[in-house]
C-alpha cells in the first residue's frame, strides 16, 4: 500500500538589510512541481515589498519565479504556499551494472555523472569505492555508500556554510542535508551512478492531528538513476518518502537555491527559514 | 627581362612546402595577381617602404590599436594586399553560409529539443561538457531565430591550395574594423593599385549589421532602439565597439548605463530612461549577467537574461552560442551540416582528432610532436603547442594535460598555412596568413562581407597569426569578375555564350533567389 498525504506548506524566507538596498535582482525557486510520486494542487509566491513576478521554467524544470525591486527598502520577504498531495515514490528492482554502463545510458545521464565544484571528492573518502562497486544491487550499493557518508559526517545545524563543498564538510565531519548530500552525490557519481541533487521539504515524523501546523523544514536529498529516477535521503538514511516534497533538482545545490539575488546597499542578514507544515486530510 | 631583375630581387623566393598565394612559380604570378604584381614592380623597396610609413602614420591618426599584453599598439598594416577572385569568393561566401546556417539550427536544437542527441549525431555529453553550454540560454527563443548575427570564420589555405575552416567564432568575433580602417588607410596612400582592379568595397558593412540587428527585434517593436554594449575603454576591440556605434548611428553604452525593471530594459541617457530593444553586446556571457553568471561581474547589465527571456529585448550575439564553436564541438560541425541542411559542405574542416577516444588519444600522444594541440575553449592562440615546433618538454608537459583531461583539448594535422609576399625588415617576403571573413545573419540571408580580415605572422616561419599574438594584416580585395586578366574572362566568355546557345535562358532566372 502506498502511504500519501495531504499537505499545506507556507516557506518563508528574505533579508534585513542593515542600512537600505535597491536594485535588487532575484530568482526564487520554492514551487513545488507536479511529478510521479506528488501532485501540486495550487501554488502561489508572495513578495515584499510588492513587485511584478515573472515565472519560468528553467533548464531542470523548476519552477522560477523571478523579479526586481528598484525602491529603496529594508527587508525582503518571499513567501511561498503550496498544497500537495504526496505518495512514497516506488522503488523499482535495479538495473544490473553492466545495463548502468551502457555507452548510450552513460551519455544520456552525462550531466549527472560529471563532478561539480560542489561535488568533487579526492583523497581518503573515495577509499571503498572498489568495494561499493562489488556489491550487485544498485539500492544495497546506494544504501551502504550513504551509511558510510552518515557514519563520517554528523548532522549539525550551523556546520557549515550554504557555500561549502562535499570535500570541505566531509574533512570537518559535519555538515546540514546539503553537505551529506553533496557527499553523496560525488561518491555515487564515481562510482558511475547517474545522481541528481533534489530540493524539497520534510515534513516530520509526527501526530500532529489534521489542520495542526507543524515546523517543517527545508530539506536536500538525492535521486540516483536504477533504470528509474529513485529518491533516497542521505541524512536520514531513508527512501524518499511521501513526507518528501519535491521542489527541483539539478547537478547541485547552485541549480536549484530557493532565493538567490543581486542588489546594492547595506550589508543583509538572512531572516532564516520557515517552513510551516500542516496535513490538510 | 628587367623586371624579372628586379623582381627577384624584391620578392624573396618561397622555399617552403606552403601554398604560394601570389606566385604559382618564383616569378611567376598566378593570374589575378598579374596586375598587382606588374603595378608593384614599379616600386622600389625604399618607396614601399614609405608608403608602408604613411599606412601607420593614417593608422596613428585614426587611433586604430590594438591592446597587446597590457599595451595599446597600432595593428601593423601590411602594404601589400591580399587577392581573392571572384569565383573562389563565390565558393568561400556559400561555404560560410552553410555553416552559419547548419551551426544556427544547432544552437536552436540544443537550447530546445535536442533532435540531434535523440539522432545520435553528437553525443550529449560533448555539449554538457563544454564550459559554454548555457543553461540559463535554454528555451530563450529569439524572435527571428537568429543567435548569430555576426560570424568570425577562420579560414586557412593548405599546401595544395584548398581553403578550410580552422575555427568557428560565433561569441563575439572581432576585427571587422580592421577591414575598414585598412581598406581606408589602402585607398588614400596607395590609390595607384586600386585603378587596375575592381574591388568589392567594404563600408557597407555597418549598415548590414544595422539591418539586421533591427530585424531581430523582439515582434511588437516597430522602431527598436539598438546599442552597443561595450566592456569599456580598456577592452582590446574597444576601438572596434567605438568604430560600429558610431558607424551605426546607434548609443555605446556600458553596463552601468543600462537598466533592467521588470523584464524591461532602459539605457539611461541625459534626457531620461530610453527603452532598448536590442543589444549588441561586446561581453562575454561570463560577464554579461551577474544574476545569471558571475555575480563579481562590474560590467554587465543585472536581470539582462531575463529580459530576454520575457521576449523584450534581444541579445545579440546570442547567449551561450560559445558551445557551438567550442574545437571538439567543431569537429562535428560537418555532420551538423549533413544532419541539418541535408547537404555536403563546401569547405572542409582541417583534419582533427578527438582524443576522448582511447585509440585516438594513444596514437597521437605516441607521436605527439607532429600534431598541433589546442586547448578547446582557447582563443587568441592561447595554448596552442605546435608539435613540430615544441621542445621536449613542452611536449611533456602537454601530453601529462591531455591525459590529464582529455575533453579540454583536441589535435590536429598541422596545416602549413599559406604565405603572401609581405613587407619585413628583410623586403618583402613570404608570410603565412589565414583568413577570418565576417558573416551576418539578418534572418533572412547570411550575407558575407566581401573581404574580410587577412592576418599575417609577421614572424619568419610563425604560424600563429592572431591580433592578441602580435601580428599583422593586410587589407584583403574581392575582385569583381571584370578585373580577371583576359585570358580567363575569354573563358567566361565563352562559358556565357554556350549557355546562350545549349543552356536555360539566362532572362528566366529574373526575380528567382539563388540556388
Amino acid at each position: 500500500m502506498n502511504e500519501s498525504l495531504s499537505l499545506a506548506i507556507r516557506h518563508h524566507t528574505g533579508f534585513t538589510y542593515d542600512g537600505l538596498a535597491k536594485s535588487s535582482y532575484n530568482e526564487a525557486r520554492m514551487t513545488p512541481i507536479t511529478g510521479a510520486s506528488q501532485e501540486v494542487r495550487n501554488a502561489h509566491i508572495a513578495v515584499q515589498p510588492v513587485v511584478p513576478l515573472s515565472t519560468h521554467t528553467d533548464y531542470f524544470g523548476t519552477i522560477v519565479t523571478a523579479f526586481d525591486i528598484q525602491e529603496p527598502h529594508q527587508k525582503l520577504e518571499v513567501e511561498a504556499r503550496s498544497n500537495v498531495e504526496s505518495r512514497a515514490g516506488l522503488i523499482a528492482p535495479a538495473i544490473s551494472w553492466n545495463d548502468l554502463r551502457a555507452p548510450a545510458l552513460v551519455d544520456f545521464f552525462s550531466e549527472y555523472l560529471f563532478a561539480t565544484d560542489r561535488t568533487k571528492l579526492a583523497g581518503d573518502v573515495l577509499a571503498p569505492l572498489d568495494e561499493w562497486s562489488q556489491i550487485a544491487d544498485l539500492h544495497s550499493c546506494v544504501d551502504a555508500v550513504s551509511a558510510y557518508v552518515r557514519g563520517h559526517v554528523t548532522y549539525l545545524p550551523g556546520a557549515t556554510s550554504v557555500d561549502a563543498t562535499a570535500q570541505e564538510a566531509w574533512e570537518l565531519g559535519e555538515g546540514v542535508c546539503q553537505d551529506l548530500t553533496h557527499i553523496t552525490i560525488g561518491l555515487l557519481r564515481e562510482l558511475g551512478i547517474p545522481t541528481r541533487y533534489v530540493s524539497g521539504y520534510l515534513f516530520p515524523l509526527s501526530d500532529a492531528e489534521i489542520g495542526e501546523v507543524v515546523a517543517g523544514q527545508s530539506h536536500a536529498w538525492i535521486e540516483y538513476f536504477s533504470g528509474a529516477w529513485t529518491g533516497m535521503d542521505p541524512t536520514n538514511g531513508i527512501p524518499e518518502t511521501e513526507r518528501h516534497i519535491i521542489v527541483g533538482n539539478g547537478r547541485d545545490y547552485d541549480d536549484v537555491a530557493p532565493l538567490k539575488g543581486v542588489y546594492q546597499g547595506a550589508a543583509s542578514s538572512s531572516l532564516g527559514v520557515v517552513v510551516a507544515m500542516s496535513r490538510t486530510h | 627581362m628587367a623586371s624579372v631583375t628586379q623582381m627577384s630581387m624584391v620578392f624573396d623566393d618561397d622555399s617552403s612546402a606552403a601554398w604560394n598565394e601570389m606566385f604559382s612559380a618564383p616569378g611567376s604570378p598566378r593570374p589575378i595577381y598579374e596586375r598587382l604584381f606588374a603595378e608593384l614592380n614599379r616600386y622600389q623597396l625604399a618607396e614601399l617602404r614609405q608608403r608602408s610609413e604613411q599606412l601607420s602614420h593614417t593608422f596613428s591618426e585614426r587611433g586604430v590599436t590594438f591592446a597587446h599584453s597590457g599595451e595599446e599598439r597600432p595593428f601593423p598594416l601590411d602594404v601589400v594586399p591580399r587577392l581573392i577572385g571572384a569565383m573562389e569568393w563565390d565558393l568561400l561566401s556559400r561555404a560560410i553560409g552553410q555553416r552559419v546556417h547548419a551551426l544556427e539550427a544547432f544552437l536552436a536544437d540544443i537550447y530546445g529539443d535536442g533532435r540531434i542527441f535523440a539522432e545520435h549525431v553528437i553525443p550529449r555529453s560533448v555539449v554538457t561538457s563544454s564550459p559554454h553550454f548555457c543553461r540559463p540560454a535554454f528555451a530563450v527563443d529569439p524572435p527571428n531565430g537568429v543567435r548569430i548575427t555576426v560570424a568570425g570564420i577562420d579560414l586557412v589555405r593548405d599546401e595544395v591550395g584548398n581553403f578550410r575552416v580552422l575555427e568557428d567564432n560565433v561569441r563575439i568575433p572581432s576585427g571587422v574594423s580592421y577591414v575598414i580602417e585598412n581598406r581606408r588607410a589602402m585607398t588614400q596612400t596607395f590609390a595607384s593599385l586600386f585603378s587596375d582592379h575592381r574591388v568589392h568595397p567594404v563600408d557597407s558593412y555597418p549598415a548590414h549589421l544595422f539591418a539586421a540587428l533591427r530585424a531581430a527585434a523582439p515582434l511588437n517593436v516597430s522602431d527598436p532602439v539598438v546599442v552597443v554594449l561595450s566592456p569599456g575603454v580598456h577592452n582590446a576591440a574597444y576601438f572596434e565597439h567605438v568604430l560600429l556605434a558610431r558607424m551605426m548611428g546607434v548609443e555605446l553604452v556600458e553596463g552601468r548605463d543600462l537598466l533592467c525593471r521588470s523584464n524591461l530594459v532602459y539605457s539611461r541617457t541625459t534626457n531620461g530612461e530610453r527603452p532598448v530593444h536590442v543589444i549588441y553586446r561586446r561581453v562575454d556571457d561570463d560577464w554579461l549577467d551577474p544574476l545569471q553568471f558571475r555575480s563579481d561581474s562590474i560590467i554587465g547589465v543585472v536581470g539582462l537574461v531575463n529580459c530576454a527571456r520575457a521576449g523584450n529585448v534581444v541579445i545579440s550575439n546570442g547567449i551561450g552560442n560559445g558551445v557551438a564553436d567550442d574545437k571538439l564541438v567543431y569537429t562535428y560541425v560537418p555532420e551538423f551540416i549533413r544532419f541539418y541542411l541535408s547537404e555536403e559542405p563546401l569547405i572542409e574542416n582541417v583534419e582533427t582528432y578527438r582524443l576522448e577516444d582511447d585509440d585516438v588519444r594513444e596514437e597521437v600522444l605516441k607521436s605527439l610532436a607532429s600534431y598541433v594541440v589546442k586547448p578547446v575553449d582557447g582563443s587568441g592562440g592561447k595554448g596552442i603547442i605546435i608539435g613540430p615546433r615544441a621542445d621536449e618538454k613542452t611536449l611533456a608537459k602537454a601530453a601529462e594535460a591531455v591525459a590529464a583531461a582529455p575533453r579540454n583539448w583536441i589535435a590536429q594535422r598541422p596545416v602549413m598555412l599559406s604565405t603572401h609576399p609581405t613587407l619585413v625588415d628583410e623586403g618583402v617576403s613570404p608570410r603565412h596568413i589565414d583568413l577570418r571573413p565576417f558573416a551576418i545573419n539578418d534572418g533572412e540571408e547570411v550575407w558575407v562581407l566581401p573581404g574580410g580580415l587577412t592576418r599575417v605572422a609577421l614572424g619568419e616561419g610563425e604560424l600563429v597569426v592572431n591580433s592578441s599574438r602580435g601580428g599583422g594584416s593586410k587589407d584583403t580585395w574581392v575582385l569583381n569578375d571584370e578585373s580577371m586578366p583576359l585570358r580567363e574572362s575569354r573563358v567566361a566568355t565563352a562559358q556565357r555564350q554556350r549557355n546562350v546557345s545549349y543552356g536555360p535562358r539566362q532572362d528566366g532566372n529574373v526575380g528567382r533567389g539563388d540556388q
